[in-house]
């Protein structure tokens, strides 16, 4: 005896359809949300914009205050430099950087350098200006990491 | 350069081209440095005549190897405390330079030696040489140590002295430091005895805005002393009373009160100073008043380019001798660096 409530053939075509379009837009959705999410998961942190620094470097016979200076790669060191007596040099070695600081009272002048690369790099007093000249060194350490307290 | 008027109390004036430095130096590259400082003091030479000097004062070769440590050979300031190695007039206030800086500290007091050098840190410097001892036999209870220096000049250097510095200058406007000098001096007498003499010195500096504040403290031994004066006394005649210890001590307050970018700096200065050449006596000697003694010194410095100094002054002194005054004076210097 047919039960009168089973739907006929006719009537299960649609249905199985329906049901076929439902699972394979579920399996797309899933497919796809994992997707997203290994993808996001996966992405790198867009690059963070170049940071500043700045530090004020105190110039006098025969010392640079202070004589290190932590920074991080992809940071743009400003050194803003006054000296308290005589005109100074200063130079980075192995960069092109080398300024004149002018004397105590004539103001400060700035120099700029990009910490491109991990590194350690000495700078010095490049205009003779006594005996002791060859004190005035100091270092710029350029890490990978952020130093504490860097701005 | 130093030009000079000094006008001691009931004494006639004196004008004097105190010192003229000629600095020479040249960089052989970037890691080997030569620095060299010959300076002419009171302006005239004469063989045998106690007139000027011609003193090599500094001629070295640096070999910087890393800012950690270098090495330095040839004739070498002593790293010993504020002035002696950074002892230009427009540097420092006051016509002449302090007790402490005469007596106990002779500046300048150079030496020949070698040694290393280096800075770690943010600014944690060293400097330890090895130099040739000072003569013990010269040494005068009137100027302490200062006549014992051998000026790198064909020096006895059969003992070695020691001397360093450790200073930290990683606060902006601070410094502060602390010095030894120690060697066996008396080359002259040995074997019968030697003369073994310690020095240590501490100091600080700290300016801000125009303010400067400076402290010192010196404290010298002088081993065997009983020995060296009895010695000297069979030598010359006349005991030399030197002490078992001296000391001193100097603290300077000093204000640019006046600057102005077109016209130069005023400033002004108070001074206490003291140096006692006979701080401790050898058993059974007695120390004699006038050998301990302290000023008060005040004046000004006008500074019309930073490199040069008209200074003025007028010093108090004293002793504790009721015999022998310690004279004023007035004194007029202008000093330059270049």
């Amino acid at each position: 005896m047919r039960n009168n409530n089973t739907p006929t053939r006719e009537q299960q075509g649609p249905q199985r359809r329906l049901r076929s379009l439902t699972r394979l837009a579920l399996a797309l959705g899933s497919g796809l949300a994992v997707a997203v999410a290994v993808a996001v998961a996966s992405q790198e942190p867009p690059p963070a914009p170049p940071t500043a620094q700045t530090v004020d470097v105190l110039a006098e016979r025969f010392s640079f205050s202070p004589s290190e200076i932590k920074t991080t790669v992809g940071t743009t060191l400003q050194i803003r430099l006054e000296s308290d007596d005589t005109s100074h040099g200063f130079r980075i070695i192995g960069t092109d950087v080398n300024i004149e600081i002018p004397k105590r009272g004539r103001g400060t002048t700035t120099v700029t350098f990009n910490a491109e690369k991990a590194g350690r790099y000495t700078f010095e007093c490049s205009q003779l200006c006594g005996a002791g000249h060859s004190f005035m060194r100091g270092v710029i350490i350029v890490s990978d990491a952020r130093p504490a307290g860097a701005r | 350069m130093d030009f000079q008027y000094r006008k001691p109390e009931f004494q006639d004036g004196v004008l004097d081209f105190r010192r003229f430095v000629l600095l020479v130096t040249h960089q052989f590259s970037d890691r080997i440095r030569f620095v060299s400082e010959l300076e002419l003091e009171h302006a005239f030479v004469e063989g045998q005549v106690d007139a000027g000097e011609l003193e090599l004062e500094q001629a070295y070769l640096d070999f910087l190897l890393s800012r950690a440590f270098n090495v330095r050979a040839g004739i070498l300031l002593i790293p010993v405390g504020i002035l002696n190695e950074r002892h230009e007039p427009p540097v420092y206030y006051g016509v002449e330079r302090s007790m402490v800086d005469t007596f106990l500290i002779p500046t300048t007091w150079f030496e020949v030696g070698a040694g290393i050098h280096g800075e770690v840190g943010r600014g944690l410097r060293y400097r330890v040489y090895a130099v040739s001892p000072l003569n013990a036999a010269l040494f005068t209870v009137e100027e302490g140590l200062r006549e014992g220096r051998q000026k790198g000049s064909e020096t006895n250097a059969g003992r070695v002295a020691a001397t360093g510095r450790l200073e930290y200058l990683g606060i902006r406007g601070l410094t502060t430091g602390v010095s030894f000098w120690t060697g066996k001096s008396g080359f002259e007498f040995r074997p019968t005895f030697d003369v073994p003499v310690h020095l240590i010195e501490a100091d600080a500096r700290y300016t801000r805005r125009g303010l400067e504040l400076r402290a010192q403290f010196v404290e010298i031994k002088v081993s065997n002393a009983a020995q060296l004066n009895d010695a000297l006394t069979q030598r010359v005649g006349v005991d030399p009373n030197i002490g078992e210890r001296m000391r001193g001590a100097l603290l300077e307050a000093s204000h640019r009160f006046f600057s102005s970018r077109r016209l130069g700096e005023v400033g002004a200065f108070v001074r206490y100073d003291k140096a006692n050449t006979q701080a401790a006596m050898p058993p059974g000697a007695l120390p004699l008043g006038q050998f301990d003694r302290d000023a008060i010194v005040v004046g000004a410095t006008y500074w019309p380019e930073p490199d040069i100094a008209v200074k003025v002054d007028y010093v108090f002194g004293r002793n504790r001798s009721t015999v022998v005054q310690a004279p004023n004076s007035f004194n007029i210097g202008l000093g330059w660096w270049f």
